[in-house]
C-alpha cells in the first residue's frame, strides 16, 4: 500500500554536517531542508561554507559527519542517487580540446541518457549556442561554457539542482538566459538550491533564502516572509 | 539497466573519450615516443654502447625508456582531468568511482603499450637483438601493465599536492622497482634466446604486482579524490 | 607544556638502560670475530636499527589504516611520527652498514637485498614527506598520507624479494667473499643480538611515543589558535 505522504525524490535533507578544514569546522553541525518544488538561495559570506555544502551535497566532499537524504535515500550508499543530482560550479567540467558535441555526448553517456542526439541538440540549441557546434570549448568565452555547462547539469533530467556562483562572469545575455532557464526549472518535481554571495536578481524568482553563517544555517524562509527577519535583509542590503 | 553494465559502459566511456583526446591534441602518445627513443639515444652516448648490445643491457635500456615514458603518459592524462574541473565531472557520474580508476588506468595502458610496441622494432634496428618476438611482447603488456595500474592511483595522488606532475615520479619509482627488475630480468631470459619458461617466477613476479596494484587501486582510489 | 606521562618517563629510562646493557655485552662481552676483527661488533647496531626501521614502516601503515577507518587524527600523528623516526633508524642501518662493509669488502656499499631494501625504504620515508608537505590541508595531509603508507608498505617484500632473486642470479663477489654477514653466531654473540634487538625496539617505541605527544601538542594548539 503507498504511503499517503510519501516523500518527494526531489527533497534534499541535511541533518547535522559538519566539515572540518585545518581542524576547524566550517560546516558545524548544518541541518537544512529543501522541499520538493522549492528554489533556496543559499547566501553568506565569501568562504563562509557555501561551496562546501553544495560539493558534499553532489557528493564530491566527503563529510566529517552528518547525513544528507535526497527523498527518503541516504547520500553515500549507492552511487546511482547521483543521478537524481545536476550540479553547475564554477568550473564548467569540459575537456577544452573537444567539441561541444563531443563534450555532451561524454556526459550523456555517464548518465546512460536516452534519445541521446536529442537531448543533446535540444540542451544546445536552448542554450543558443548551434552555430558553435562543432568548435573546441577552448574557443568558447567564459559565458559560453558557462551555458553550456548549464545544458551539461540538465542533460540527464536531474530532479535535484545545485548551483555555486552561477552568474560570476557571465555577460548580460548569458545571464538573461540562466534567468530563464532557472524561471522554469522552478516548478514541482524539482528542489533547486543555488548558492550567491550577491543575491539581488534571484529574489524575484526563487522562493526561500537560507543565510549561512558560523557553520550553520541561521535563517531559512520563504522570501515572502522576508520582512520578517531585519538581520537578513540587512545583511542582503550590504552585500547588494 | 544492470549496475554490471553500465559500469563497464562508463569504463569505455572514459578510454573513448581518452582516445578522442589523444587523437585531437597527439600531445600524448608521439611526445611519450620521440622522448623514450631520445633517452635511448642519451644513454647511448653516455654508456658507450655498441650495437651488439648484450642482452642485460638491452633490456635494462628497454625497461628504463618506457619507465620514463610511462611517467609522462600518466601526468599528461591525469592533467587534462584537472583542467576545467573534469574529473569533477566524472566523480558526479551515478557509478562507483572504481570505474574512473580503471577508465584511466586502461587507457594510460593503451598508450603505454602502444609506445611500447613501437620501440621495440625501432630497438632492434639500433642493435639487430631480434627484439620482436612473442614472449618479449607479453612480458612488455604485464609489466606495462603494473606500471599504469600503479601509477594511475599514484597520479591521483600527486595531482592534488602544490608540486603536482613533478612528484609522480618521486612516488613511483621507488614502489614500482619490483616491476622494474621482474620485467628486466624476464626480458634479458627472453632477448637471451631462453626459453620463458625460465623466467616462470619473474613472470609470476610481474603477474602478482599487476594483482596487487589493481586491488590498491580499487581500493583506494576514491578515498584519493573525495576531498 | 603539560607534564609527561608516568608511562611514558618509564619507557624513557628503560630504553636508555636497554641500549647501555646492550652497548655493554656489545663492547665487553662478546668475542671478538675471527675473520673480521673488532668492526663486526657494529653489526648489532647495525641489523638491530634496520630491524626497528622496518618496524617503524609497518606502524606508520597501520596507523595509516587506522585513520582511513576512524578518521580520527591520533592515528595520522603516530604514523608521522612512525616515519620520522623510521628515517633515523633506516639512516643508522644504512651508516653502520657502510662502515661495517669498509674494512672487511673494501667497499662502501654491497648491493645486498636486505641494505638494498633499506635504502629504498628510507627513498620512500623521503617521499611520503614531500607528498605531505605538497599538501595544504592536515586532512589532505593525514589522508593522503595515510594511502601511500599503506600502499608503499605492500611493495616492500615484493622488493625485498625481487631483489634477492636477482642477487642468486648475479651474485656480487667482493675481494674474494660473496657478500653478506657469511659468520656463525656464538652463544655470547647471540645474547648480545637479541638484547639489541630488544633494546632498539623499546628505543622506537619511546622515540615514537614521544613524537607523537609532541604532534598532539602541535596540533591541539593550532586548534585553539585559530
Amino acid at each position: 500500500m503507498k504511503r499517503k505522504l510519501e516523500i518527494s525524490s526531489a527533497q534534499i535533507t541535511i541533518r547535522g554536517l559538519v566539515k572540518r578544514y585545518h581542524y576547524q569546522p566550517v560546516l558545524d553541525n548544518l541541518s537544512l531542508t529543501v522541499e520538493d518544488g522549492d528554489f533556496c538561495v543559499l547566501v553568506g559570506a565569501n568562504g563562509a561554507g557555501k561551496t562546501t555544502l553544495l560539493r558534499i551535497i553532489a557528493s564530491l566532499v566527503r563529510p566529517d559527519s552528518g547525513e544528507i537524504l535526497l527523498g527518503d535515500d541516504l547520500l553515500g550508499v549507492n552511487p546511482q542517487l547521483r543521478q537524481r543530482i545536476g550540479f553547475v560550479s564554477h568550473q564548467p567540467m569540459f575537456y577544452q580540446d573537444l567539441t561541444a558535441i563531443e563534450n555532451l555526448r561524454h556526459y550523456a553517456r555517464l548518465y546512460q541518457t536516452s534519445r541521446v542526439d536529442e537531448t543533446i541538440n535540444n540542451g544546445i540549441r536552448s542554450a543558443g549556442l548551434s552555430q558553435h557546434l562543432n568548435k573546441p570549448l577552448r574557443a568558447y568565452s567564459r559565458g559560453m561554457q558557462q551555458r553550456l555547462s548549464i545544458a551539461r547539469a540538465l542533460l540527464h533530467d536531474p530532479v535535484i539542482l545545485l548551483f555555486d556562483e552561477p552568474y560570476t562572469g557571465l555577460d548580460q545575455d548569458a545571464a538573461r538566459f540562466l534567468d530563464g532557464k532557472l524561471k522554469q526549472l522552478h516548478q514541482p518535481g524539482r528542489a533547486i538550491l543555488l548558492a550567491a554571495h550577491r543575491p539581488q536578481r534571484l529574489l524575484p524568482i526563487a522562493s526561500h533564502i537560507a543565510w549561512l553563517k558560523d557553520g550553520k544555517i541561521i535563517q531559512h524562509l520563504p522570501i515572502s516572509c522576508l520582512s520578517e527577519s531585519p538581520e537578513l535583509e540587512q545583511y542582503l542590503q550590504e552585500v547588494a | 539497466m544492470s549496475p554490471i553494465l553500465r559500469y563497464l559502459r562508463v569504463i569505455w566511456q572514459i578510454i573513448r573519450k581518452d582516445i578522442r583526446l589523444e587523437w585531437r591534441g597527439r600531445q600524448g602518445v608521439p611526445v611519450m615516443l620521440v622522448f623514450s627513443l631520445l633517452v635511448v639515444f642519451l644513454f647511448n652516448f653516455a654508456l658507450q654502447l655498441s650495437p651488439d648490445l648484450q642482452a642485460g643491457l638491452a633490456a635494462g635500456l628497454l625497461w628504463v625508456s618506457l619507465a620514463f615514458a610511462a611517467t609522462l603518459g600518466l601526468n599528461r592524462s591525469i592533467s587534462l582531468e584537472r583542467e576545467s574541473g573534469a574529473l569533477d565531472g566524472l566523480l558526479l557520474a551515478p557509478v562507483d568511482r572504481s570505474a574512473i580508476f580503471f577508465g584511466k588506468s586502461l587507457s594510460n595502458f593503451l598508450f603505454t603499450s602502444l609506445v611500447a610496441l613501437v620501440l621495440l622494432p625501432v630497438f632492434s634496428l639500433f642493435y639487430g637483438n631480434n627484439i620482436l618476438n612473442l614472449s618479449l611482447i607479453l612480458i612488455v603488456l604485464l609489466g606495462v601493465g603494473a606500471t599504469t595500474s600503479l601509477g594511475t592511483l599514484l597520479a591521483a595522488l600527486s595531482i592534488q599536492t602544490r608540486t603536482r606532475d613533478v612528484l609522480l615520479p618521486v612516488l613511483l619509482y621507488p614502489l614500482a622497482l619490483p616491476i622494474l627488475i621482474a620485467a628486466v630480468e624476464a626480458s634479458r631470459g627472453v632477448l637471451s634466446g631462453r626459453a620463458l619458461s625460465d623466467s616462470r617466477n619473474w613472470i609470476l613476479l610481474l603477474l602478482a604486482c599487476d594483482v596487487l596494484f589493481t586491488a590498491a587501486g580499487l581500493m583506494f582510489f576514491e578515498t584519493i579524490l573525495e576531498e | 607544556m603539560p607534564k609527561k606521562p608516568p608511562g611514558l618517563i618509564i619507557l624513557d629510562i628503560l630504553s636508555l638502560i636497554g641500549v647501555l646493557c646492550a652497548l655493554g655485552l656489545i663492547l665487553f662481552f662478546t668475542p671478538v670475530e675471527a675473520t673480521m676483527g673488532p668492526v663486526q661488533k657494529v653489526f648489532y647496531f647495525h641489523v638491530a636499527s634496520a630491524w626497528a626501521g622496518m618496524l617503524s614502516f609497518i606502524l606508520a601503515a597501520a596507523a595509516g589504516a587506522g585513520y582511513l577507518i576512524t578518521r580520527r587524527f591520533s592515528w595520522d600523528w603516530l604514523s608521522l611520527s612512525a616515519v620520522e623516526v623510521g628515517v633515523i633508524f633506516g639512516l643508522i642501518a644504512i651508516l653502520s652498514g657502510m662502515i661495517w662493509a669498509r674494512p672487511i669488502w673494501n667497499t662502501w656499499w654491497v648491493w645486498d637485498p636486505r641494505l638494498t631494501t633499506t635504502a629504498i625504504m628510507e627513498l620512500i620515508f623521503g617521499a611520503y614527506f614531500i607528498l605531505r608537505s605538497g599538501l595544504n590541508t592536515p586532512e589532505a595531509r593525514a589522508r593522503l598520507g595515510a594511502v601511500y603508507a599503506v600502499v608503499s608498505v605492500a611493495t616492500v617484500p615484493l622488493t625485498f624479494f625481487s631483489i634477492r632473486f636477482f642477487r642468486t642470479i648475479h651474485p656480487v663477489v667482493i675481494a674474494g667473499t660473496s657478500s653478506g654477514a657469511a659468520f656463525n653466531m656464538s652463544p655470547r654473540m647471540l645474547v648480545a643480538f637479541f638484547t639489541s634487538l630488544a633494546a632498539f625496539t623499546i628505543l622506537l617505541a619511546d622515540l615514537v611515543w614521544n613524537r607523537f605527544r609532541l604532534a598532539k601538542l602541535k596540533a591541539t594548539n593550532q586548534q585553539e589558535m585559530q
